[in-house]
């Protein structure tokens, strides 16, 4: 258990330094530029090698093209240029203390044409211009993408080429041309949306061979597996695993090279000596051993890059850095090579860098992902492999970072351990995002632990978890478990079991699933749960399967050779982690809507039979009319004191949602996906449950058409008054079934007496934890917005550009959230710690269509 | 749609300046201009043709953006009062007033308005077309893009995107 030696946990009297203030300013003065060089380089070699011809890709091809591209990419060393707000390019003075780059610009959007970068064709000409998150391209990169790059593409995307295949088999299958029910399915958006055809990335890596022995030697290890490998298979991976790393120690040479350049033409000596010491760090890591603390930074960073070259930008998080890092920490400050203060602006260089990408979202998709960064999480403290205190030194720096810098990547995530972890430690976790308004996100380790064991992880892999993208737990650099395979609209369900397997939103002379019974003639509740858990078993069927079609275009052609050298397990068994290599497999879904479904399930059991109070007919016609004409129903529905809702401690309202959360984890749990791991359950909803709540028609809970849904496993807003019991209702449910992680959205509002405010801050984090001697499990995670209803209000027309928020998982930009998103923050529930009770203000209105 | 005779004679005009046949371009397509303006009518997509093909003809730089391209589209409305077939092949497109049986992409639209805002609308209505099922697209998604940055790309030179 490492000893804490600092004196003032908060490191109050360490602030920003000139060159980091100068760096952030620049950061959110800049815009984000698309960037051709990987595309451009992507597609030459591609082409240049016969990539195209619509047969499966190797593992050693693919190493070598990523070899290649690394090699040649620029090595850019100092930035010269941004571009402006308004679009117009500025020079600058970049003192990175880190070289290297995501893409070949100060804030770059980086294109994968290998899945969606396609989708940007149509708005290439405009997306500099367009209203939600504008992206500045230059004329060169729109002819170099329109002519060079997208038209090679067009048949070789994992989207088509899965597609097409999919044809194929169902012609064989069903005799029947063109035919293809579930990619149908995934098009029609308001069911679930398939993550595969964008990416997989959700993961960590394992950076800690990298930073203890340098690539070198795991290139020896390679080739000493090579060496005696049973089958050509695998001896193929240790080959491409080689390919890879000399081409990640090569990129880090041509930096290195390219800062003694610059420094020999430098004139200021404090630059040149700057530039000279960046190329001595590149050229020992992370070939070699990192023999400092910046070393074993510059490690992580330069390897960052690279994944980042074969994984799309999405989720892609780094860890528990303050674990991996640590001991090159402690041995600088111990032997005075290194004090807080440079600690801190070291991590405030990379934290900005991390920051130096964002993803391509285009115009058509920013209402379902709008203003996401690329949730690049990190993940501090809790508890080490033996279950010990793993809180230290750095944990406090990286959490001063953070405070001082305010920005949405990386998306910091802290553990707590109740009992192990200590108090002022929770206190500077809740202080912290009393100063940030929004970050980090809380995870309970007791929790989180016992959910993850319950999946098959063993107590050392769960007690070493790292939270992946939003929220999602899995154990740190050994699992591989893409947490956003399917994102489910269970709104989308509760409608196909209301209306016979049809759902208004594609019309009810369609028959979209199977017919479960027509609700009308249901004599009771149990009926309607029967019908809603066969749609359930229903869309579950239908969304693995095409997830586990997509798994396989994937293996067929997106190995991932640069992640899987990488990672725990595909060193040992010689596979690549999209064959199953990692030590852990899983796929999840992540559901949207569950507190909406499990309120409109209290109000069908209270409303309908056991009251009595109307029919189901007369409740279904009330839905068609979106309330109008029902205005009395409507307001028994939405009466927290009248009809049931979660998050009350009300029995039957809790025990609908736990019916849910069981049911879900059960029907997901069976199911195997291509890599022989089995499906998780989550509920986080980033911006989902806002862009599909513009979708969905009346609800039985009171929910008016086009209202935004609730986030995560937050109760629905302004009908919970009591926050101790919101937090309890919460924290009922069984932590095994929520194992690919959850978001509670809760909103603050900041009070005058700070310490009173910190006080009771920590005591609820610590109730809501709190496992109640083992009769339940605690709630297992929890995110705040520390901020008033006006203060949101006000920001919508008058935006502050570095307000952070918490959406639902990440933490985001208020300003580039879409109307419909901000909507939704500005109503959460808001409480007054001081009295545990519920601001009470009127909703804000739903945007009008543009 | 352009005869052959038509198309050799317009093609002259690039061939002696491309400024010549932007302006000739410009000149000839007030209709999708039109169109694309507040006088949509439901010859939305015969206009929006009519200027492509016209756009091939007359500029060598809008021409390139089907160099190599072979593609086949139906445009159609559900109840097939409006269909037609694009075809791209040996840089040129060719068009047909009924829907071909072997395409790679096929388009059925509500009506001109929801095909407009589908393709050229400024915001982020291209959503909101396929989640109200005012669009729908079925094949190969990629050829939708590659269509729609067509149609920007003509709408960018006539001065309307």
């Amino acid at each position: 258990m490492p000893e804490i030696t600092l004196g003032d946990l908060s490191l109050g009297n360490c602030v920003l330094s000139e060159r980091v203030t100068h760096l952030r300013d620049v950061y959110f003065e800049s815009m984000p530029e698309i960037c051709g060089e990987r595309p451009r380089l992507i597609t030459r070699f591609s082409k240049n090698h016969g990539f195209f011809n619509g047969q499966p890709i190797s593992i050693l091809n693919k190493a070598k093209m990523y070899r290649r591209v690394l090699e040649e990419r620029e090595a850019i060393v100092s930035h010269t240029r941004g571009v402006g707000r308004d679009m117009r390019p500025f020079p600058f003075e970049d003192r990175q203390l880190f070289a290297g780059s995501t893409t070949s610009k100060l804030k770059g959007v980086p294109l994968y044409p290998e899945f969606l970068a396609l989708t940007l064709w149509p708005e290439l000409w405009t997306m500099s211009r367009r209203e939600s998150n504008p992206f500045y391209i230059t004329e060169d990169d729109v002819k170099t993408l329109n002519f060079d790059v997208f038209p090679h593409w067009l048949e070789n995307n994992i989207l088509e080429l899965g597609r097409k295949r999919y044809y194929e088999q169902n012609l064989q299958k069903y005799g029947r041309k063109k035919y293809d029910p579930e990619i149908k399915l995934m098009q029609r958006l308001v069911f679930f949306l398939a993550s595969k055809p964008e990416c997989i990335s959700h993961t960590i890596p394992d950076f800690s061979k990298a930073v203890k022995l340098g690539l070198r030697a795991v290139i020896d290890e390679a080739r000493e597996k090579e060496a005696t490998a049973p089958d050509p298979a695998r001896k193929e991976f240790y080959a491409a695993v080689r390919e890879v790393l000399e081409g990640i120690i090569g990129y880090s040479r041509n930096l290195a090279a390219e800062a003694e350049r610059l420094a020999s033409l430098e004139n200021d000596s404090g630059r040149k000596q700057e530039l000279l010491d960046i190329a001595v760090v590149h050229r020992q890591v992370p070939e070699f051993p990192a023999r400092s603390f910046r070393e074993a930074l510059t490690t992580v960073w330069i390897c960052w890059t690279a994944v980042h070259l074969e994984n799309p930008n999405i989720g892609l998080s780094l860890g528990r850095l303050d674990q991996i890092l640590y001991d090159n920490y402690r041995r600088d400050i111990d032997q005075g090579r290194l004090t807080v203060a440079d600690a801190i602006e070291l991590i405030c260089c990379l934290w900005l860098k991390i920051g130096d990408h964002v993803p391509a979202v285009p115009e058509a998709s920013e209402q379902l992902f709008g203003g996401t960064g690329s949730n690049q999480a990190i993940t501090l403290g809790g508890v080490d492999r033996d279950g010990n205190d793993a809180v230290n030194d750095l944990t406090y720096v990286m959490l001063r970072a953070t405070e001082l810098m305010k920005l949405r990547d990386p998306n910091l995530n802290a553990r707590y351990y109740s009992g192990v972890n200590s108090q002022e430690y929770l206190r500077r976790l809740c202080e912290v995002n009393l100063e940030t308004g929004a970050t980090p996100a809380l995870h309970n380790d007791r929790a989180v632990i016992k959910a993850l064991t319950s999946k098959g992880e063993t107590m050392e892999q769960a007690r070493d978890y790292g939270v992946i993208g939003c929220v999602e737990p899995g154990s740190n650099g050994r699992f591989y478990g893409h947490t956003a395979a399917i994102l489910l609209n269970l709104t989308s369900v509760l409608e196909l079991a209301l209306f016979n397997g049809r759902h208004r939103h594609t019309g009810m002379d369609l028959l979209i699933s199977k017919e479960t019974g027509d609700p009308r003639t249901f004599t009771s509740f149990e009926q309607f749960i029967g019908a809603l858990e066969e749609q359930i078993r229903w869309i579950a069927d239908h969304s693995t399967d095409l997830n586990n079609f997509f798994g396989k275009i994937h293996q067929d052609f997106y190995p991932t050779p640069i992640l899987s050298s990488l990672f725990e397990g595909p060193m040992e068994k010689g596979r690549d982690l999209i064959d199953g290599g990692a030590a852990v497999n899983s796929s999840a879904a992540t559901i949207s809507g569950l507190a909406d479904v499990a309120d409109s399930l209290s109000a069908i059991e209270k409303v309908v039979f056991d009251d009595k109070v109307v029919s189901f007919e007369e409740l279904l016609e009330a839905l068609e009319r979106n309330f109008e004409g029902y205005e009395a129903l409507q307001a028994l529905l939405i009466n927290p004191e009248k009809t049931p809702k979660y998050g009350n401690e009300d029995p039957k309202a809790d025990a609908n949602v736990r019916r849910l959360v069981e049911t879900l984890d059960r029907v997901f749990g069976e199911k195997e996906n291509y890599r022989g791991g089995k499906y998780r359950v989550g509920y986080w909803t980033m911006t989902n449950h806002a862009g599909f709540g513009r979708l969905m028609q009346a609800m039985p809970n009171g929910r008016k058409a086009r209202e935004n849904f609730t986030s995560g496993i937050t109760p629905v807003s302004g009908v919970t008054p009591s926050l101790t019991k919101a937090l309890n209702s919460v924290a009922l449910q069984p932590a095994s079934c929520l194992a690919s992680g959850v978001a509670l959205n809760l909103k603050y509002t900041p009070e005058q007496d700070r310490e009173k405010m910190l006080e009771n801050f920590a005591d609820t984090v610590e109730g809501y934890f709190d496992d109640d001697g083992g009769r339940s499990d605690g709630g297992m995670e929890i995110q705040f917005n520390i901020v008033t209803h006006k203060t949101l209000v006000d920001a919508v027309g008058n935006p502050d550009p570095k307000m952070l928020v918490r959406v639902s998982g990440y933490t985001a930009y208020f300003k580039d959230l879409n109307p419909q998103m901000q909507k939704e923050i500005i109503d959460r529930t808001e409480y007054l710690l001081s009295t545990g009770k519920m601001v009470t203000f009127e909703p804000f209105p739903l945007p009008t269509k543009r | 749609m352009a005869s052959r005779i038509r198309r050799t004679l317009l093609n002259i005009i690039p061939s002696i300046s491309e400024r010549a046949g932007q302006w000739a371009l410009q000149r000839f397509s007030g209709g999708l201009v039109g169109q694309l303006g507040d006088r949509l009518t439901d010859k939305f997509l015969e206009f929006l043709l009519y200027g492509m093909d016209l756009g091939f003809c007359l500029s060598r730089d809008y021409r390139r953006n089907i160099k190599d391209f072979r593609g086949s589209y139906v445009f159609r409305t559900a109840n097939q009062s409006v269909a037609a077939s694009v075809t791209f092949a040996n840089e040129d497109m060719q068009v047909q007033t009924k829907p071909v049986e072997d395409w790679d992409c096929r388009i059925t639209f509500e009506n001109a308005a929801a095909l407009r805002r589908f393709l050229f609308s400024g915001n982020q209505d291209i959503l909101n077309s396929l989640l109200a099922n005012e669009v729908e697209v079925e094949g190969n998604l990629n050829y939708i893009y590659r269509f729609g940055f067509l149609a920007k790309d003509l709408g960018r030179r006539l001065g309307v995107v």
